[in-house]
This record gives C-alpha cells, sequence and structure tokens, in this order.
C-alpha cells in the first residue's frame, strides 16, 4: 500500500471517528426532543436554551466551587428536570387548555421562552464568551493501526469520547425506563393515545410534566457534555433547536430510536460532507438530509412515533 | 397623605424642569448587536462610545451641548439595523450615523445612510465593498479588510518566505473579504494554496477539516475567524498535532482577550493580523487601555479603541461643522485630519475607495501567553518567533 493511499485511509477514518462522537451528543439533543413531540405533540423550540441553562450551571459549578463538569451532570440532571417540569406544568400546560384562534400557540410560547432564558442569561452573565477550561478539554487518545504495511495513526478526543459513552448510557437507561417502569409504560401509553391513557386511570397531565422535565434533563446533558469542548454564550441556544429540529424530523417525529439514528446520520453527514464536498455547507448538509427524508421517507428514517 | 403625594409631583417637576431646559444635548444614533452572537463586541464597544463620551463632556462637550450616543440594538441583524437607521433619520431626524459592527451590517445601514443623505461613519465593517460603491455620504474609520493583511505580507517577504499556505475563512461578508487579499497576494508571489475552505461560523468540530490540513503539510496555516471560532480551531490544531511553520489569524477573532483564555496553551506563539494593540506608539492607545481595563474590569481589543476613535471623529465633526445638518456635517467628516487612540484619520480615495481611511497594519504574536506586537520591526515589542516549535517540543 502506498503512503498516499494509507493517508487518505487515515482521513476517511478519522472523519468517520468524529462524526460518531459527534453525532452520539447530536443524538442526545435530539432524544430530548423527540420524547416531548411524542408525548405532547409539540415542538419544543426553547430546547436549545435550555441546553444553555445547563452549560452556564456548568459553568458556575466549576468556576465558583472547581466541580468537574462530568461530577456536575448530578446537579444539572435534577435541575433541569425541576425546571422543564415547571415550565410544563405552569406555562405550558395552562395554554394548551385554552381553546385559541392559533392551534399551535404552545409552540410559540416556547419560542417565547427561549427568548426569555437567553436574554436573561445575557443580563446575568453578560454577552461575554465563557469556557470550561478543564485541563483535559485537548486530551487526546491516540492509536496506531497497521494496514498492509502503513501506519496509520487515529486519534480520540478524550471529552468527546466520554461525551459519547455517556450519551449512549443516558439512551440506554432511557430505553429501559420507558420499557421496564410503570411510569415508563404511562407515559408510551399517555404518547399511543392521551385519552385512553386517562380512562386507564392514568394523570395525564403528571405525565406530561415528567416528560418535559425528561427531555430537558436530556438535553442538559448534553449541554454538560459539550461545555468543555465548546463554549458559552448567551445566544448558543438557536442553533442547536434547529439541529434538534432536524434530528426530530429525521428519526420519525417522537421516535426515539429514530433520534438516536438521526443525531448520528446528522453527525455523520456534517463531517463528511464537510470534508469531501465543502466546508461552507456544513449546516446545510442537514438540511438536504432533512428535504431528501421528508421527499422520500415521511415518516422518518424509523418511521412512525412509538415512544 | 394626597397631599405629599401632590408636593412629591410638583418637587420632582420643578427639579426636573430647569435643569432639562438648561442642558443642551446633541444626539447621535449608533447601530450596535447588544443581542445576539456578535453582543460581546458590542458591549465592548458600547462602553467605548459611553466612555469617550463621558471624558468628551467632562471637557465642555462639544459647542456647549452634551454630547450623547442613542445606542440602539440591531442584534447583528441587518434587516434590524436598516430599521433602526430608518427610524433614526425619518423619526429622530438625527443628521449623523456612527457605528454598527460586522461587515454586512454596516454594508446595508451605508446603503440606508446613501438613500437617505445622511452622512454615516463606519467603525468596525471590514469589508472592502463597503467604500467601493462611489457613496458620497458613507466614510469608514478602519482600514479595508483587503489591507488587513499588509504587516502579514511584509512579514512574509522578510522573514517567512513561505511555500505553501492552507487559507480557512468564515464564510461572512469579513471572511470572504479578507481571505480574498491574502489569496490574490499568494496568486501572485507564486505561493501554492493547498486548501481554500470558507467555514460556517459556530462549528462544534473543525477537526475533519483539519484532518485535511494535516495531510496537506502547508508551511502557513492561516484562519480568518470570528468569535470563538478561532479558539476551537486552536485547540483541535493542538490536538491533531498539525505542525505548518505557523498559524496566522486574518484579525478578530484571534486578536481577543478572551481567544488567550479559551485556547490557553493551544494559543500560544499564534500570530495574527491586527490594525491596533496597546503597545502602538499613538497619543492616547495605552491610556485607552488602561482606562478601559480598570474601569470595566476587561482588556479591549482593537474594535473598542475603533469606537473609541470613532466618538472622537464624532465630536471633532460637529465641532467643525458649520450647522447641525446632515450636509454640512459631511463636509466636515470629509475635511477630518486628527490623531486618535487608533491612529491617524484622515478620509482619501485611492483605487476603488472613497471616503476610506488609510493606516499601517500589524502583526501580533501570542508569546508567553501575552499579546506582542512583532512586526512591523519598529513597532515591535517583543521579537517573533518563527518558525514556531512543534506541539510535541514544547515546554
Amino acid at each position: 500500500m502506498t503512503p498516499q493511499l494509507a493517508g487518505q485511509i487515515e482521513l476517511f477514518l478519522q472523519v468517520v471517528i468524529a462524526g460518531i462522537l459527534l453525532g452520539g451528543l447530536y443524538s442526545l439533543i435530539g432524544l430530548g426532543m423527540s420524547l416531548i413531540m411524542g408525548v405532547m405533540r409539540i415542538i419544543n423550540l426553547a430546547h436549545g436554551e435550555l441546553m444553555m441553562v445547563a452549560m452556564y450551571i456548568t459553568y458556575l459549578a466549576f468556576s465558583l466551587v472547581h466541580v468537574d463538569p462530568y461530577v456536575s451532570l448530578f446537579i444539572v440532571l435534577p435541575a433541569l428536570f425541576l425546571i422543564g417540569a415547571g415550565l410544563q406544568k405552569y406555562l405550558i400546560t395552562p395554554v394548551m387548555d385554552v381553546e385559541s384562534v392559533l392551534p399551535q400557540n404552545q409552540v410559540l410560547l416556547t419560542v417565547g421562552i427561549g427568548i426569555v432564558l437567553s436574554n436573561l442569561a445575557q443580563l446575568i452573565f453578560s454577552a461575554d464568551y465563557m469556557s470550561v477550561p478543564v485541563s483535559y478539554a485537548s486530551k487526546t487518545i491516540y492509536w496506531d493501526v497497521n494496514v498492509g504495511g502503513q501506519t496509520i495513526s487515529l486519534s480520540f478526543n478524550f471529552p468527546f469520547l466520554v461525551a459519547f459513552a455517556i450519551a449512549i448510557g443516558l439512551g440506554a437507561a432511557l430505553f429501559l425506563f420507558l420499557g421496564k417502569t410503570d411510569i415508563g409504560r404511562m407515559i408510551r401509553a399517555t404518547a399511543q393515545d392521551k385519552r385512553a391513557a386517562a380512562i386507564m386511570g392514568i394523570n395525564t397531565k403528571r405525565i406530561t410534566y415528567i416528560t418535559f422535565g425528561l427531555g430537558a434533563a436530556l438535553v442538559g446533558a448534553a449541554g454538560t457534555l459539550l461545555a468543555p469542548v465548546y463554549y458559552i454564550y448567551p445566544a448558543i441556544g438557536g442553533p442547536f433547536t434547529s439541529k434538534a429540529f432536524i434530528i426530530t424530523v429525521l428519526g420519525g417525529m417522537g421516535n426515539i430510536a429514530g433520534a438516536v439514528l438521526g443525531g448520528l446520520v446528522l453527525g455523520l453527514g456534517e463531517s463528511l460532507g464537510s470534508v469531501y464536498i465543502s466546508l461552507g455547507y456544513k449546516d446545510a448538509f442537514g438540511f438536504v438530509i432533512f428535504v431528501l427524508v421528508l421527499i422520500f421517507l415521511p415518516k422518518g428514517l424509523l418511521g412512525k412515533s412509538s415512544v | 397623605m394626597r397631599k405629599t403625594f401632590v408636593a412629591a409631583v410638583a418637587a420632582l417637576a420643578m427639579t426636573a424642569g430647569p435643569a432639562g431646559a438648561q442642558e443642551k444635548v446633541v444626539k447621535i444614533g449608533v447601530p450596535l448587536p447588544l443581542t445576539g452572537a456578535e453582543a460581546k463586541f458590542g458591549e465592548m464597544e458600547k462602553q467605548a462610545y459611553e466612555m469617550a463620551a463621558e471624558e468628551i463632556n467632562a471637557k465642555g462637550g462639544v459647542k456647549g451641548h452634551k454630547l450623547s450616543f442613542d445606542i440602539q440594538d440591531s442584534g447583528g441583524k441587518a434587516e434590524t439595523a436598516t430599521a433602526i437607521v430608518e427610524k433614526f433619520v425619518s423619526i429622530n431626524k438625527y443628521p449623523f450615523v456612527v457605528g454598527e459592527y460586522s461587515s454586512q451590517c454596516s454594508y446595508s445601514v451605508a446603503a440606508v445612510a446613501e438613500k437617505y443623505k445622511v452622512p454615516y461613519l463606519v467603525v468596525t465593517g471590514a469589508a472592502d465593498k463597503i467604500t467601493q460603491q462611489g457613496w458620497k455620504y458613507v466614510f469608514r474609520l478602519n482600514p479595508p479588510s483587503s489591507l488587513y493583511n499588509l504587516g502579514v505580507f511584509s512579514f512574509f517577504e522578510t522573514v517567512a518566505k513561505p511555500k505553501s499556505i492552507a487559507i480557512l475563512y468564515e464564510n461572512t461578508d469579513f471572511g470572504n473579504s479578507t481571505s480574498k487579499a491574502m489569496k490574490e497576494y499568494c496568486k501572485a508571489k507564486g505561493i501554492n494554496i493547498v486548501l481554500d475552505e470558507g467555514y460556517q461560523a459556530g462549528a462544534v468540530d473543525f477537526k475533519p477539516i483539519l484532518q485535511k490540513v494535516k495531510s496537506l503539510r502547508p508551511d502557513i496555516v492561516y484562519m480568518v475567524s470570528y468569535l470563538m471560532d478561532a479558539s476551537l480551531l486552536m485547540r483541535q490544531s493542538k490536538e491533531l498535532d498539525i505542525n505548518p511553520q505557523a498559524f496566522i489569524g486574518g484579525g478578530a477573532g484571534h486578536t481577543l482577550p478572551e481567544f488567550l483564555q479559551n485556547a490557553a496553551e493551544a494559543s500560544e506563539y499564534c500570530m495574527s493580523a491586527t490594525l491596533w494593540t496597546p503597545q502602538v506608539k499613538y497619543p492616547g492607545a495605552k491610556e485607552f487601555f488602561d482606562k478601559f481595563k480598570a474601569k470595566f474590569g476587561k482588556e479591549p481589543d482593537y474594535h473598542g479603541v475603533e469606537a473609541y476613535a470613532a466618538a472622537y471623529v464624532t465630536a471633532d465633526t460637529l465641532k467643525r461643522a458649520k450647522e447641525w445638518t446632515a450636509e454640512a456635517i459631511r463636509t466636515a467628516l470629509a475635511a477630518t485630519n486628527m490623531m486618535t487612540a487608533f491612529g491617524p484619520i484622515k478620509f482619501i480615495a485611492w483605487d476603488q475607495f472613497t471616503n476610506q481611511n488609510r493606516m499601517e497594519t500589524l502583526v501580533l504574536q501570542v508569546q508567553k501567553k501575552k499579546y506582542e506586537t512583532i512586526w512591523p520591526k519598529d513597532a515591535a515589542s517583543a521579537k517573533y518567533v518563527y518558525p514556531v516549535p512543534r506541539w510535541r517540543d514544547r515546554k
């Protein structure tokens, strides 16, 4: 094998690795939105802003009391769960109960919540860019493989690897939770048929609070995992809301396994596209895949909602 | 109870009334991105404008008037900036508009100002095209982006003499315009451009494209980045162990104080084109830097001093204008010839540019976690390190 070919293979493998690792994080962002979509039938457009809140909590925990970002997951997950459940209980549910001219006004409400959150963040933290400068932010694990007489050196970024592992772990935990526990079954029942679930004695309102809380906690976890490798500013939510939306639609609105797959497809599509087509269209790839899926697989990659 | 209330209102009216009548204020419209992704720059500039206005007013203001900047939030969106300026012109009747941050917004505002025949001073928007339209009412304080690299070019010719270069730039007016100047220079000088990629700002992971850069082994990696992309690019370059002779930034992101904190050890030895450093020998430059740092607790970069200088140019123009109408202010602005903390300001025409200030640009390098001016030699505060050591040979 020639060194040139080995170089090409190395580039390709490295790009695939980067795409899958990034895809893991995207999956986590998409999972929360997909869950909320599946149960409440609303797109939560404050999703990215909830992630921003989680990132600031991580930042505060790190800069004030030196809590490692991964440890601060234990603060962020419950905090975001409470924020999410609170939003659903005190803001979204009351609006859902009202008959209005606009059928989707709860979606508009989530846009408003997002704007309030990002402006609050700017009020408190100013518009400065902040980061969580952990010592291992650019720690990298190298793996040398021998292919046809040529050595290919593959690198794995440590925070991305941890983020991927935790994302997979949380995704698996969510599956078990939805499949094996009573509350999980209630959530699925509510998603399938809200009225029937209510007749069966399920407190569907309480289920919606829990679902929104779970969705917020999941995207919060993504925010915390992203903090060491990215940066934080008040308006960071917007782009991630649109990524979550693409993933949700890609996977089939409200399909949990689909969201995981959608996240991986988006991550891979972005990294492969940016190297082999053009980096300038990185964000466009997501939308191109999105449009293609809508045209050819209108129910998403994995079909109908099945929370 | 009611009596005291009435008395209080009366007292308020008494204090507010006469003071308002005595104090004459001249207001100048300034659109700036105070929210959104560019808010950090907007905030820095707002503080600089207000600091300058305070100083000017402490020295008696402008022709017995208090100078006040009416700063409105554009959110960094061209359409909002345009709407704000339309309001400035048609409702507030301001005869003079100053500011905005990005090239995109500045360009849109310039078009509106020209339409309404109101003088507009561009302060930070750098895309060449803004002052290449032959617009009569648009003036620019900062050099156009094609000149940002002048210092870097002279560094290339005298010291670096690179043979190949990889160019990465943000897909914005500023990124396109700055990298275009670099590309034209490289073509003219026979420097091999091995990679030429625009990217979308705010990406989480640049590693795929950096991996490609690594496999091409260029002498120079040149990047034009706003915001935090600069830190991520450097951090991920270190991670991937990319070792060119030098990393050079095209200004903006690579010159921010935050770059040093966020990129940390990955920022070491990174060079960048810049318009200004606190080490320049213009009167008031160091004083501005120290005062700003003491007052707001953070270091300003060249965007801050541009806004600060713009405030002084505004005051100077208003002092010289025969009357405060758009036409008279335009005439006075065109005749500007003054020294500021940012450098000498004079609006001239050359090539396709009109009403454009021209000045020397510098190169800085991060050394021991501090920005040092390294080029041109007579302005240098430290000697350059070139080629930079390989990542694994450091420490």
